[in-house]
Formats: structure tokens, sequence, C-alpha cells
């Protein structure tokens, strides 16, 4: 145990360091000043900005939300004001907040994902990491997502690696299926990233049978929260077999009980994000239950077990 | 806006899965105003199921007592959980959400126009009116007589008002908007507030179409966050370009101007 008795959370993901392995993800938690109403959020390993694109971006037709069992499915689109206004505007508040800052980043072309990390490249305050939001389509390639063309995802991990001296970050899909999700991470390795997002959200819709239309106004969304937890599980643990690159593992993580679970399977960080709708004071509830539970299984270092339950050969 | 878990203090049924939750709450009673509302979690404590919160409009305030209230209808899994609460159990939700309405105060006729559970935001605008002595018409559309337990809270205030069932088994027969229809040439310097099913707001837009009238919806969507994180309550709104642009119904309403909103 550490001077103060409580046991060690600080982790790494390659050059990332985290006070602690609690992330929120990106577009649950907007930029963190909502949240700041309940509680300090410096307090946390770091916070996911919302995913910023070139220009603003209006985000998909009404409605955007419907719950399902134990989930939610979404199809927000993505909207935001344009990684211009996150520099000028909202990263001087986040700073005040003095929270660690996670730049979240999506493109529709490769040269879109250049051009992001050019602009990304002015900023002068401190960004623990940029991650690239590879789930979202590729227009240059008939819409298909980025995360299921491996070369793609190395390519644009090269191409922002080149200009950004920040460590980046690479979140990949549950959508593709193992194999290619497997070989995006070495990739993604080989072009320069820290380490893996993982899970975005699994494809899902649902259907107004009385008045014979999509819930959506999309038709398609994203499906998140505990439902979808047991299969993000299973993806950690399978890219954890791979000892490709350090991950922060989320999907349906809900409670301290779901982080601890991730981080046994292989997660050296774990990622919040629906449950923030729920319990706004969620992030800190989970940073004391895994501490809690470390000092209860006289544990002195999250470190030690992070991927027990795996193959996973320690990043020290 | 605050995280709270207050007591129930009464959970009465006003009709066929429809409820009227009064619940303690000095600071809700002393920071909320008309139009605003609260997220409850409906499910229990440390349970994610059903997952997100629910909204519901602020119903009443009475202040002398501490004490709000929310009307609601049983749709499905949260509102059935809510309805099994009891007096003396506690509620955990969060609010005041959204913005009070900015009552233009230069007026001095109103008129309210309610739409099955839409008259939930309506009573506390017509306590708020006619308690500075305005002239206050409120019209009230439902299916069926489900809805006459709201009579009696009706009957307190000083407002004029017209229920009107499709079926005819309670007030009026027919439909509040082809009342609204008839009458809008009697109305039209009147403040509108609207609230209701699409179906009924959209033949409200038609009615106003061309005429100088004053309206405001307050409009509903599902929700996620509440409080302006997600874009997950978004609604189309048409600018002075005429452009559509997305709005949040939590943060930027949930009150718009009726003629700017696209209801789909």
């Amino acid at each position: 145990m550490t001077e103060s008795n409580k046991p060690n959370l600080s982790v790494r993901l390659g050059e990332i360091n985290l006070k602690n392995p609690i992330v929120m993800c990106s577009g649950t938690f907007a930029n963190g000043l909502e949240y700041s109403n309940f509680y300090d959020i410096s307090e946390l390993g770091a916070i996911t900005t919302k995913s910023y694109s070139l220009k603003c971006k209006d985000g998909n037709k009404p409605p955007r939300i419907w719950e399902t069992a134990c989930g939610v499915l979404n199809s927000i689109g993505l909207q935001n004001d344009g990684i211009e206004s996150f520099i000028n505007d909202h990263l001087p508040k986040i700073k005040d907040m003095n929270a660690d800052i996670i730049l979240s980043l999506f493109g529709e072309s490769c040269e879109e994902f250049r051009e992001l990390a050019l602009a990304v490249k002015k900023i002068k305050t401190n960004i623990l990491a940029v991650e690239l939001n590879l789930s979202c389509p590729n227009v240059e390639k008939g819409g298909m997502i980025f995360c299921s063309m491996p070369e793609v995802v190395e390519k644009i991990t090269i191409s922002v690696k080149e200009i950004l001296n920040i460590p980046v970050i690479v979140k990949l899909s549950p959508n593709t299926g193992d194999t290619i999700m497997i070989e995006s991470a070495k990739r993604a390795k080989n072009g320069g990233a820290e380490a893996i997002s993982l899970i975005n959200t699994l494809v899902g819709t649902a259907v107004d049978i009385e008045n014979i239309k999509p819930r959506l106004g999309n038709v398609l969304g994203g499906l998140s929260g505990p439902a979808i937890k047991p299969i993000a599980l299973a993806k950690v643990y399978t890219l954890s077999n791979e000892n490709i690159l350090p991950m922060i593992g989320m999907g349906g993580i809900c409670t301290w009980n779901d982080a601890v679970e991730f981080l046994l399977m292989g997660a050296n960080a774990i990622g919040i994000g629906t449950a923030n709708f729920v319990e706004y004071c969620v992030g800190l509830k989970i940073i004391k239950g895994v501490s809690d539970y470390l000092e209860s299984k006289d544990i002195d270092d999250v470190n030690k077990i992070i991927g027990k339950l795996s193959n996973k050969q320690i990043i020290k | 806006m605050k995280l709270l878990k207050e007591e129930i203090l009464n959970n009465e049924k006003y009709g066929e899965n429809l409820y009227k939750m009064e619940i303690f709450s000095p600071y809700i009673c002393r920071n909320a105003g008309a139009g605003q509302f609260i997220s409850v979690k409906c499910s229990r404590e440390k349970i994610f199921d059903p997952m997100l919160r629910r909204p519901f409009s602020i119903y009443d305030i009475e202040k002398e007592f501490n004490v709000f209230s929310i009307l609601y209808l049983v749709k499905g899994r949260g509102t059935y959980l809510l309805s099994l609460l009891k007096k003396g159990d506690t509620v955990d939700f969060i609010g005041p959400l959204g913005n009070p309405i900015a009552f233009n105060m230069n007026s001095n006729d109103y008129l309210l126009i309610g739409g099955g559970i839409g008259i939930a935001p309506l009573y506390l605008i017509t306590k708020v009116l006619t308690s500075e002595k305005k002239n206050v018409l409120f019209i009230a559309g439902f299916k069926n007589s489900n809805f006459a337990g709201i009579e009696k809270d009706l009957l307190k205030t000083k407002a004029y008002y017209k229920i009107f069932t499709e079926d005819g088994s309670y007030g009026n027969s027919g439909l509040a908007t082809d009342f609204i229809k008839e009458n809008i040439n009697k109305y039209n310097k009147y403040q509108f507030y609207c609230c209701g099913p699409v179906d009924m707001l959209k033949a409200l837009q038609e009615i106003f179409l061309g005429k100088k009238i004053s309206a405001t919806a307050i409009v509903e969507q599902r929700m996620a966050c509440g409080i302006g994180a997600c874009m997950g309550c978004a609604i189309g709104i048409k600018n002075e370009d005429g452009e559509i642009i997305y709005k949040r119904v939590c943060k930027d309403g949930p009150s718009f101007n009726i003629m700017e909103v696209i209801f789909d």
C-alpha cells in the first residue's frame, strides 16, 4: 500500500499515464462541464471529449434515443461544433476544470483525419492523448467504417502520428468481427498508436409497430448499456490475449464490479459511457469502489489485477 | 439543478394508468418554474434496468407546503415501477431541468391548449398566470373521460376551462383543435401555450399559419441524460434563415415557438 494506505490506482497505457483507470467515454460526457456541477471531474483518470470533426456536423434526424432491455439505442450522428470551436470555445473551459483530456476525433476520409491533426497541432494546452474514432463511415469507401479496413487504420494512425506529438488511441468497433478487430489493432500499433479503446456501440435498431416506422430517425443506431457488457468483456479478453496494445475497455460498465471484471480480463483502464446518463456521479463511485475492492483483497496496486484472467503480459 | 432523493407524500390514481405523485421538496419548490421538468430514476437503487431516467413536467408546486407534483401515465416499465411507489417511499430525481417559461406579462389574455398527458405542464402555467390576475382559458382535449380527475384541480384555479373528449364521454364532444380552429379569430390577441401529442401540435401550427399569433409549444422528446450532455433529445427548429438546426429539448427547451418546431 502507498503512504496513505490506499492502493495505487495509477496506470500506464504506453506513454499515457492515468492517475486512475477510470475514463469517461466519448459522447457520453460532453466536455465535462455539465458533470462538473456534480463533482470535481479532475479526479477522473481522464475525460474523453465528444468526437470532433473538421467542420460542424448537424447530427442525425430525431428521434435519436430508444431504450431497450438493459440498454440504450442512440443515433446522435456525431453532432458537434467542429474542431475550431472546440479549440477556441470549449477547451479553455475544460482546462479550467483541470481535467485530463483525451480528445476524440473523427473524419470522413483519411485526408480529413490529417487536417484534423493539423488543427490539433495548434493547441497549446496539454492534451493527454487523441482518440481516433474509426467506427464512423468512410465516404471514400462507400460508407464502410474505417476500422473494418485494417490497412486504412494503419494509414490514418500514421498520418496523424506524423503530425502530432501526442499519444494516439484507436477506438475500434465490435461490429467488424474478431479477425478484423485483431488485425486493426496490430495495424494501429504499426501506425504508432499507444492504445486501443474497445468497444464502440453495437449496431442495432427497434420498430414502432403501432405507427409502423423505425424508432430512430436514422433507422440504425448504436446499442450501449449493460446489455452489451458480456460482449464487450469478451472482446477485451480476446484482444488482451493477443498482447498487441494496452486497452481502455468499455461497454455497459455501470458499477465498480463491472470495472473490476474488465480489468481482470485485460483492460488497462475502463471507460464509462451510458451510465453517466443515469448516475451522474458514477465515475467517482467506481474509483472508490475499485480502490475498496483492492483493499479488501489486500492488493496494493491495481496493476496487479490487470489481465489476471487473460494471457496478457503486463506492460511494465 | 440538483440530484435529490425526496419523500413521496402521495401517489394518487387519477384515472386508468394515470397518477399524480406528490413529492416533498423544499428545493424544487424554491427553485423550479412553470415549464420545467424533473428526470426520475424509475429503477431501484443500484439497478440499471430500466436504464434511463424518465422526464416529467412539473404539474404543480404548492410552495406553502414545500410540495410539488408530477402527473404521469403508465406507458412502459419505468412509469409502471413509478406507479408502485407508495407514500413514505423516496424517489430519486434530478431537477429542476430545462428552462422556465419566460412569460410575457404585458398581455392580459392567455389560451392554454393541452392534449392528453400534455396538460401536465399547463396546470402550473395556469396557476402562475391566474395568480397574476391574468385571464386564462384552458382548453383540454382527451380521447375519453380518463382525465376527468384533473377537473378538480382546474376548479381550484380562477381559469376558465373547456374539456373536450373525442368519444364525447366527458365534457364537450369533439377535438380541442376544432374548437380552436372555429374560434381562432376571437382569440388571436391571446398568448398561446400548447402541449400535447405531435398530431395536435401540427394541427395547431396549421391553424396559426399566416396569423400573427404568439404561441409557445412545450415539446416532448425521448431523452437520455436530461442535462444537455448527450444530444439525444434533439428536435428540429427552423431558424430565421429557414435552415433546420437541432436543439436539445432538455437544455434549450422544452419550450419553443410552435411555428419554428419541426414535428416529424
